[in-house]
């Protein structure tokens, strides 16, 4: 989540879903919250009983909209332009908090000269480089370069300023704007822009609530970014009932970007070292200096990746060996999902481990992901069941149609059943950052494994295989630290790799208090005392530490204190851990004025305690305990000691919430309205179309509709039911959930059914460039035509549950959507694309083609944007500096 | 199928009404268009089924007898030979006991049959037992096993003993104690024997259904004429004649006419329509014309058999008929409304929409 | 109000049965987010099999109705109405062509006077201590007379003629639980507290409150739903509703059957007593 990551320092949730009972305005977009993230939604319906105004704004009315106050129709894709405008409106109406925004925040800030806004070239900032597809980002920093020490003009003046370049870059985020661009109606807009300002303020906060349908957009992070600046202008970030909640897609998906299944980032936010021409970072010290920030949390950035490389070589890691950083892989281009999914299409990759994923239906343009399946030498999938990713090669649609026939398929497949969540102990780390211990409530049945089994015997296996080698390839392997103790059933004792996690201090002799599980599985003395927090951290080698950002969840106390239950409080502190350091709303040090008082009564968090020269309150606070309010930094302080007592954005070297991202991102500091790449109209707000820094994947099998495509009139979006999980692997197979949702439908409105000819509970097939799905017709009035453009736009809604396995099943929506990756994090625009609907069932078979090629013409027009770049260009600036530092993550 | 709009069907003309009215005065037409109610949406294409469905989606409020053939069978059985106990006793008041002997076997016979098929139907038939676990007579169906054991206890016994009556008093050996023992049996069946006949009527009547609870009055009569007529039906069939048959067989005809008349003149509008449309109707009225009407004809023109087989496929005819017109009403919500409120009022339009009165006062402080 | 703190109400352990207090539910649409958990929560506690209704198109109901294996189920209503204040986009905005979409969690009433305990020829359905009406599924037999003396069309009798099947079923009250000194499961897995659980008489007026709270955010049409004058005397399971009763397929004016009991009682011994009369006078006399 680079777009919370940069405006604020980490990439998670800013606050806690309990928090949202004290919020006097809640505005839910891009989220189903009732439906996806109903437990969390209760904490809604608290604060609508407390009199709070909720508002969602959402292509389709769903079970979210039916509960709020307000409910607000947009085009999907179109939300930085209806959040401009509410921008807009806080800066042309003066409704922002200005102690706030010139305090807490950059506003004040002076930029470079020579920075030059999209609103002056036509969409493209300054440092386009059309030879790379990519930014340059030099020329956006502030004035001086140092972003430690910035220069500021307190009274938001300079025309330089981030104030006035801001105010500049939303001026065109008009109402009128906002009409002809998302279709919300002014005066809907006009009551959302003033509900939302008027709950803002010392005495008032609003919070906002969004989860895929921002981020599954080719400009996800800016969506993400435009919420945060404007939070940030109404000062509700770090603020009890304010804040952005990122609401988190798996149960432990947020666990699983703090310590990454990504393939460029490394546990606690830490970059992937590079290994490309332009950026060497073979040498550990070039890392660190590429890295390291004078002030502000990341300063310890050495402290960090050295106690990260000490758990994971042990002895073996020595000031010698560079701490053992050449085991490392470097990383020299782009390994998301779909480029390796690509390359995996094109034959290049050999083997594949599967392990709690169904590309076959909820990757994007699920065909071609199957296809490339297909490519396989081999394939190793471990889940609770047969999923249409395990069966593909008897049962899909490609077989169905004769695109490939099973005894052709020279791929080999391993199914390993794996243990459900109830049968193996852990943690998981929940969407607000809570780690939670579970422990395990029943064996698994027959064969199934957890992961921890199978990941601990395989690398058991493979450690045994390289120590009999001798190849320097191996040495990562033989140099690994796999000291684990195992439990009766040969998994590694979860509360062991917890410890390592937290970290400890590396000399086994350190002494034995605050020791815990100090012996390997051999029982040699391992290590020694844990340590409390990540302060403690040391970049000499003598601590170790999985996660820094996790460090405290299991102490000196030897407390696990994931597996706490007596929650207390506001907050529950008590019950779980939260990261960093048991801090609920992080940024909390901005709930106090820049003097250390409570802004006010109504809204008090934490605040300076005078007497006892420190900071108390509700939460832990997320600031230095003991630093004063009116602490000044001497010049050359380093870390923490180099930033203010009134700079709450501790990770950010200058302390500041960012308004204006001066370094971090692929596609800008401000974030810019772009159409989708398949969009019924051209962008009305800036010549070019798309976002210029996507990743096209331009191929023949990804063919894409270019704007206004008469051929795919209406726009598509998908969404989740409550009833069923994501692929349909834990809920298809399910006879209690999978009875509420038997069969995949599509959602329209009376009158475009009534233009169709059709009728309610109609098959239909939806049909785009990349294929056709059948589906009931659910027609409803909670789906609106709208006015965007000055024409009626249709749109129709998909669930995404279905596939071709199991005892229900159906069409695959991904099947229709095409390949792209927004810049910053490889995002598939899983959200919108162009599509037709044929009202008549889908031949089922070999004949299918043949149909679709007579429904849809496939090739009477060029299937290429305009703008796409020709196969083989390069696929944007993935891999330039300061890319990943800034809480890199993937909403999945 | 789908969607069931509660709004009256005037609305939507009042609407469309105005909507004509403006689109010749303006050439177009603005504003809000018409809309089904409670349905997921408006059909493009509305049949006046969708708009005269009601509640849910036209689901039904109640849920349907889940009874199978059975249990009409077991109607007409118990009807029957309930009955015929009663003929039983009474023909000893001629000392006919030739007829009591062929009265008490279809009372014994339906003594058997009877809980079979009671039995057959159950959801768990190797529980027929836990019938007789308590007695309530809140319960008709409690009552009415208790009155089918009692007269199972009766009737069985008492053809066994009528038999041997019947046959020691042809060989001229009779026994007082058999004698005795007969009358008491034959005496005991025909007490039980008129419950068995008319208490399924109260059966049906004390439920939630519609159509049977409307008659509940009705239904007790009309069942126990019906047993009364199909056990004299039955005895005429087997050759007995008598004057009392033949009386009887026209008295339950008429009365069964009269029932019929009852039923067609005191309808209930929606509420009990089962018994007037559809096949369940048709099952039911054609079931009382054979019992009624019919059979009176044919009496009339002195043809007994014919008469007596017309009123015995009528008693059966009507039992199914009831049933099925119990299960139609059940599935109807518009019957089960139109049960509760005297008549449907028309739905207001949609802006002079009156709110429902709360049923309870709200609190005076909160 | 929905929990205390950061609790929810419908955790606190309780001895309302050891007590032999009179415990209800009290179902509350406005919070009621059509999630469903309550009728899983329900099937998986009570291991109740799926019925697997198939695609209904009845909007997001695919259960249509409570019955033998449904002894929760959440409604899903799409109506031309506005739902309080809100704002439904471009439909409430000029409020000529409102819409509201409700979800109301429907159960077993529990009736103060209940037509299938009364009707139940085994005893096999018995009140329990805290008021609830119990099938105790050792005794049923499934006659099924229960069925169709239920006003509110709840309990139903299974297809399948099997010892563990053919019975008639509804909703517990999870009795088991409730003596173990928890919440039902339903209502403890509903996130938003729609469903509500306590002492039947704090429920009521909370209940009330709610009501008057509701009406004065511009809920007009929010009501009751506790036919307390008729003759079933009040439900344990009662309802808020915004608009009729009809649109949720609850009865307007349930009646427990045993009202026509004196009717059809009268008729049946009056009847027996005429055709006894009657055919031993015709005997007699001819
Ligand atoms: N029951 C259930 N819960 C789940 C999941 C599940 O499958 N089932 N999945 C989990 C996972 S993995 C995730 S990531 C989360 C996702 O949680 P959500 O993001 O809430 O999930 P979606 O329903 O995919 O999308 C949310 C809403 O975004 C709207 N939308 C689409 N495009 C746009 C747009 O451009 N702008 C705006 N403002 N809205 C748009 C859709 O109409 C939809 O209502 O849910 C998690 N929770
Ligand atoms: N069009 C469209 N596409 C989308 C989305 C969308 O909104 N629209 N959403 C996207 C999002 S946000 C997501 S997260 C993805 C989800 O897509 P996937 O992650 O591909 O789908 P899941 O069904 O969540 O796959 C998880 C699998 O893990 C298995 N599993 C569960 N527990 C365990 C375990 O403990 N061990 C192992 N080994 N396996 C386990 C489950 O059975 C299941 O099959 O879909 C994406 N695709
Ligand atoms: S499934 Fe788990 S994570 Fe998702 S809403 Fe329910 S309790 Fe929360
Ligand atoms: S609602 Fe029906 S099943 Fe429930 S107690 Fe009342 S009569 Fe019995
Ligand atoms: S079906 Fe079972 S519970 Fe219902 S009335 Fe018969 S015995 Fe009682
Ligand atoms: S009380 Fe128990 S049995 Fe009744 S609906 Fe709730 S969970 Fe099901
Ligand atoms: S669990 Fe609660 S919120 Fe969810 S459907 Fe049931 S009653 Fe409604
Ligand atoms: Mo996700």
């Amino acid at each position: 989540m680079p777009g919370l990551g940069t405006s604020f320092g980490r990439g998670g949730a800013t606050t806690a879903q309990q928090d949202l009972q004290f919020a006097n305005c809640i505005l839910i977009q891009g989220s189903s919250m009732a439906e996806n993230h109903p437990v969390g939604f209760r904490w809604v319906m608290k604060a609508r009983e407390n009199g709070a105004t909720i508002i969602h704004v959402d292509p389709r009315y769903s079970r979210t909209s039916a509960m709020a106050d307000l409910w607000v129709p947009i085009r999907p894709g179109t939300d930085i332009v209806f959040l401009g405008g509410i921008v807009n409106y806080t800066l042309t109406q003066e409704r922002y908090f200005h102690e706030y925004v010139v305090r807490y925040t950059n506003a004040s800030c002076i930029v470079k000269e020579g920075f030059q806004d999209s609103e002056d070239g036509g969409g493209f900032f300054s440092g386009w480089e059309e030879a790379r597809r990519a930014y340059d980002p030099k020329s956006w920093t502030y004035e001086g370069d140092d972003l430690g020490h910035p220069q500021r003009d307190l009274t938001l003046q300079h025309p330089r300023c981030v104030f006035q370049i801001l105010k500049r870059h939303f001026a065109r985020y008009t109402p009128e704007l906002v009409q002809r661009v998302t279709g919300c109606p002014p005066d809907l807009f006009q009551q959302v822009a003033e509900k939302f300002t008027a709950a803002s303020g010392p005495d008032k906060t609003a919070a906002m609530c969004y989860a895929v349908g921002w981020t599954q957009h080719s400009v996800g992070v800016q969506i993400i970014r435009t919420a945060s600046i404007l939070q940030l202008l109404q000062g509700n970030i770090g603020r009890p009932g304010g804040g952005i909640m990122a609401l988190r897609g798996h149960a432990s998906i947020q666990g699983s970007t703090d310590i990454p299944t990504l393939y460029d980032a490394l546990p606690g936010y830490l970059p992937v070292p590079r290994g490309t021409k332009e950026h060497d970072e073979e040498k550990l010290d070039t890392f660190l200096n590429n890295y390291t920030n004078p002030t502000g949390l990341w300063h310890s950035l050495p402290a960090y990746t050295i106690s990260l490389l000490k758990s994971y070589y042990g002895t073996r890691a020595t000031k010698e060996n560079e701490w053992g950083w050449r085991f490392l892989p470097r990383i020299n281009r782009d390994h998301s999902h779909l480029a390796y999914f690509a390359e995996m299409f094109e034959g290049k990759v050999e083997g594949f481990f599967l392990m709690g994923q169904n590309p076959a239906v909820g990757g994007q343009h699920s065909r071609f992901e199957r296809l490339a399946l297909s490519k396989l030498k081999w394939m190793v999938v471990r889940d609770l069941v047969e999923i249409e990713s395990a069966c593909w090669w008897y049962r899909s649609p490609e077989i169905e149609r004769g695109e490939l026939t099973t005894d052709q398929i020279g791929t080999e497949i391993f199914f390993l059943p794996a243990a459900g969540h109830a049968e193996k102990a852990g943690t998981f780390t929940n969407t607000q950052r809570l780690l939670q211990f579970r422990e395990k409530a029943v064996s698994p049945p027959g064969d199934c494994r957890s992961e921890n089994w199978f990941i601990h015997q395989l690398a058991k296996r493979l450690i045994a295989k390289a120590r009999a080698s001798t190849d320097r390839l191996d040495e990562p392997l033989r140099a690994l630290d796999w000291w684990y103790p195992e439990t009766e059933d040969g998994e590694p004792e979860p509360e062991a790799i917890l410890a390592e996690i937290n970290g400890w201090k590396t000399d086994p002799n350190a002494g034995s208090d605050g020791v815990f599980m100090g012996k390997d599985r051999d029982g040699h003395p391992h290590h020694g005392p844990q340590i409390g927090d990540y302060m403690d951290l040391k970049d000499d080698g003598s601590t170790a530490s999985g996660c820094w950002i996790y460090t405290g969840v299991l102490g000196p106390d030897g407390v696990n204190k994931a597996h706490r239950r007596k929650p207390e409080g506001r907050y529950g502190h008590g019950w779980g851990f939260a990261w960093p350091s048991d801090r609920h709303i992080i940024y909390n040090r901005a709930s106090a004025r820049p003097d250390g008082s409570p802004w006010s009564k109504e809204k008090e968090l934490v605040w300076w305690d005078a007497q006892r020269k420190q900071w108390t309150g509700h939460d832990v606070a997320d600031f230095k305990k003991t630093k004063a309010p009116d602490f000044e930094p001497k010049p050359d302080a380093k870390g923490l000691e180099g930033q203010r007592g009134d700079a709450p954005f501790i990770l950010h070297e200058d302390g500041l919430g960012w308004i204006y991202v001066p370094r971090g991102l692929q596609d800008g500091p401000l974030p810019t309205h772009f159409e989708p790449i398949e969009s019924p109209i051209q962008n009305p707000v800036y010549p070019r179309n798309t976002n210029p820094a996507v990743n096209w994947f331009t191929r023949d099998y990804n063919p894409k509709a270019p704007p206004g495509d008469p051929r795919f009139p209406f726009v598509l979006s998908t969404f989740r039911l409550t009833e069923h999980h994501t692929a349909g692997g834990m809920s298809r197979w399910l006879s209690h959930l999978a009875e509420l949702q038997p069969e995949m439908f599509v959602e329209l409105s009376p009158e475009f059914a009534e233009h169709l000819g059709i009728t309610h509970g109609d098959h239909v097939t939806v049909v785009t460039l990349r294929g056709g799905i059948e589906a009931r017709a659910m027609v409803s009035r909670r789906i609106r035509p709208l006015l965007v453009d000055g024409r009626q736009l249709h749109q129709v809604f998909m669930p995404f549950h279905w596939g071709a396995a199991g005892p229900f099943q159906g069409g695959s929506v991904n099947d229709l959507l095409e390949l792209t990756a927004e810049p910053n994090i490889s995002i598939h625009e899983g959200k919108v694309c162009l599509c037709n609907v044929i009202p008549e069932r889908m031949p089922r078979g070999p004949q299918f083609w043949d149909w679709f090629k007579g429904k849809v013409q496939p090739d009477a027009r060029p299937n290429r944007h305009p703008e796409e770049p020709p196969p083989g260009a390069p696929d944007g600036g993935r891999l330039v500096p300061g890319h990943g530092q800034h809480g890199k993550s993937h909403t999945l | 199928m789908i969607a069931t709009p509660q709004n009256h069907p005037d609305n939507f003309e009042e609407r469309l009404h105005q909507l004509r009215e403006e689109a010749l005065a303006k050439g177009v037409v603005t504003g809000a268009g018409v809309h089904a109610a409670a349905g997921p949406m408006p059909e493009p294409t509305r049949t006046p089924e969708t708009l005269n469905t009601v509640g849910y989606y036209g689901l039904p409020i109640i849920k349907p007898p889940v009874w199978k053939w059975m249990i009409g069978g077991y109607f007409f059985v118990g009807g029957l030979s309930g009955m015929a106990s009663l003929l039983a006793a009474a023909a000893l008041l001629k000392r006919d006991w030739a007829m009591s002997r062929a009265a008490m076997w279809c009372a014994a016979a339906g003594a058997v049959v009877s809980p079979a098929l009671l039995i057959w139907d159950l959801g768990r038939p190797q529980r027929f037992i836990n019938m007789l676990r308590v007695f309530k007579p809140q319960s008709p169906m409690s009552l009415g096993s208790w009155v089918l054991t009692a007269f199972g206890a009766a009737a069985i016994p008492g053809a066994v003993l009528t038999e041997l009556q019947f046959r020691m008093l042809e060989r001229g050996t009779p026994n007082a104690a058999i004698h005795g023992l007969a009358i008491a049996a034959i005496v005991g069946s025909a007490s039980t024997g008129v419950l068995l006949a008319t208490y399924t009527g109260a059966l049906l009547g004390v439920t939630a259904v519609p159509a049977w609870h409307l008659h509940r009055k009705v239904l007790p009569f009309h069942f126990g004429i019906a047993g009364l007529g199909s056990a004299a039906a039955l005895l005429e069939l087997l050759g007995f004649r008598s004057p009392a048959l033949r009386l009887i067989g026209y008295g339950a005809a008429a009365l069964e006419t009269a029932v019929l008349v009852t039923l067609e003149t005191r309808k209930h509008a929606e509420a009990d329509e089962a018994l007037h449309k559809g096949k369940s109707g048709l099952t039911l009225r054609s079931g009382e014309a054979l019992e009624g009407p019919l059979s009176l004809v044919f009496r009339a023109f002195g043809a007994s058999p014919q008469a007596a087989g017309c009123f015995l496929a009528g008693a059966l005819l009507t039992r199914f008929g009831w049933l099925s017109a119990g299960r139609e009403s059940a599935k109807n919500p518009r019957a089960v409304l139109a049960s509760q409120r005297p008549a449907l009022p028309a739905a207001p339009s949609r802006r002079q929409r009156s709110i429902a009165k709360p049923q309870h006062q709200p609190a005076e402080s909160m | 109000m929905i929990g205390e703190g950061i609790l929810s109400t419908n955790q606190r352990p309780h001895t309302y049965v050891q007590d032999e207090i009179t415990t209800g539910f009290f179902t509350d649409p406005t919070v009621c987010i059509g999630c469903k958990a309550c009728e899983v929560a329900c099937k998986e506690w009570n291991n109740v099999p799926a019925d697997f209704a198939g695609w209904t198109g009845h909007s997001y109901d695919n259960t249509t109705s409570l019955g033998a294996s449904t002894w929760r189920h959440v409604m899903f209503l799409e109506q031309p109405e506005r739902q309080g204040r809100q704002v439904a986009g471009p439909m409430g905005n000029d409020h000529q062509d409102p819409f509201r979409w409700q979800f109301l969690s429907d159960v077993c009433k529990h009736c103060e006077e209940a037509g299938c305990l009364e009707s139940c020829p085994t005893g096999s359905i018995v009140r329990t201590e805290n008021g609830a009406v119990y099938v105790q599924d050792d005794v049923c037999n499934g006659c099924g007379y229960c069925v169709v003396s239920c006003p509110f069309g709840v309990i139903d009798r299974r297809d399948e003629q099997e010892e563990d099947k053919g019975g008639a079923f509804k909703c517990t009250f999870c009795y088991d639980r409730q003596i173990s000194g928890l919440t039902p499961a339903c209502a403890k897995a509903c996130p938003t507290e729609s469903i509500r659980f306590g002492p039947l008489t704090d429920l009521e007026r909370e209940a009330e409150v709610r009501v008057s709270t509701l009406r004065s955010a511009g809920y007009e049409d929010a009501q009751l739903y506790n036919p307390k004058e008729t003759s079933v005397k009040g439900t344990h399971a009662f309802f808020l509703l915004l608009g009729k009763p009809e649109s949720y397929n609850l009865p307007p004016r349930p009646e427990v059957p045993t009202v026509y009991l004196k009717d059809a009682y009268t008729s049946m011994a009056g009847t027996a007593l005429f055709a006894a009369a009657a055919v031993v006078a015709l005997f007699a006399l001819s």
